[in-house]
């Protein structure tokens, strides 16, 4: 998989190195933006309330 | 064969990687997004009180109390909470509401419940873990210890009596007007305060119970309880 984009980011080695960085950094954003407030409410912490349930 | 291995390899690796990530979001990432926020709201309540028109105090002799503010907006904040016990600078914004999204922002108060300083149970929940950790030293809560209020015109000084009480989530009745596990046996002016139990998980909830002590307005500054 990781072997598949490397083989397939365009430049030199160092341009993709840049680019793989730039591309993790991305993937870390949406994770922090938008994935993991998704998933953070399916955990426990967030019941404090005695009339959630 | 070798390829299967290699992308078995790799996802694990991703997964682990995301599990690692995910933990870093829940115990560092809430706690810094909620600190700005609460910041914020803070900042929100202090512009507010600025802009408020300055009251007459009332003359000497008149010791009635504060008049019943407006409705609390929902989402809103409208109190700043101190606990002496939870730290000398502990202090957190309460909002109105308990939704998940409002108690990211701060405290949250049960807006079925009564207002600050009035008659009933003034009922208000927080976050023991992650979003800033707000209550995480609950159970150091004592009877004797002091939790202050101010809405910006006045201080409102409450001493818990009870607590922390160990009871399940569906055990409504510890934020009724004269909670019956409390130990009050007629109406008055109370605080309720509720957080999760145990720390990390959400099968019981813990509570503390207080009376209201003193009423008085900013401009005769701080209450007794804030001083060092």
């Amino acid at each position: 998989m990781y072997g598949w984009i490397w083989r397939h980011l365009p430049g030199n080695v160092w341009v993709r190195a840049l680019l793989s960085i730039v591309l993790t950094l991305a993937v870390v954003y949406v994770l922090f933006q938008y994935v993991f407030p998704w998933a953070e409410p399916l955990l426990p912490f967030n019941d404090v309330t005695v009339n959630d349930q | 064969m070798r390829v299967i291995v290699r992308t078995v390899s790799e996802l694990c690796i991703t997964v682990g990687t995301l599990i690692v990530l995910f933990v870093v979001y829940v115990l560092f990432w809430t706690g810094v997004k909620a600190d700005t926020e609460m910041d914020r709201q803070v900042d929100l309540l202090q512009d507010q009180w600025a802009r408020q028109p300055v009251r007459p105090t009332a003359g000497p002799g008149t010791t009635a109390s504060p008049k019943p503010p407006a409705p609390y907006k929902d989402a809103k904040p409208f109190a700043l909470m101190y606990i002496p016990r939870l730290g000398f600078t502990w202090n957190k914004p309460v909002l109105e509401g308990t939704r998940s999204s409002t108690l990211k922002k701060g405290l949250g108060h049960y807006a079925n419940t009564a207002q600050l300083g009035q008659k009933g149970n003034f009922a208000v929940a927080g976050h023991r873990r992650t979003y800033g950790d707000p209550f995480k030293d609950f159970p150091k809560l004592r009877a004797g210890d002091a939790v202050v209020l101010t809405d910006g015109a006045h201080w409102y000084t409450y001493v818990i009596d009870k607590g922390p009480y160990r009871t399940l989530p569906t055990d409504v009745q510890v934020i009724d007007p004269v909670p019956k596990k409390s130990g009050y046996t007629r109406a008055g002016r109370y605080l309720t305060l509720t957080t999760c139990d145990p720390e990390w998980g959400h099968s019981h909830r813990l509570i503390v119970w207080g009376h209201l002590e003193s009423t008085k307005p900013v401009e005769s500054g701080k209450p007794g309880a804030l001083r060092r």
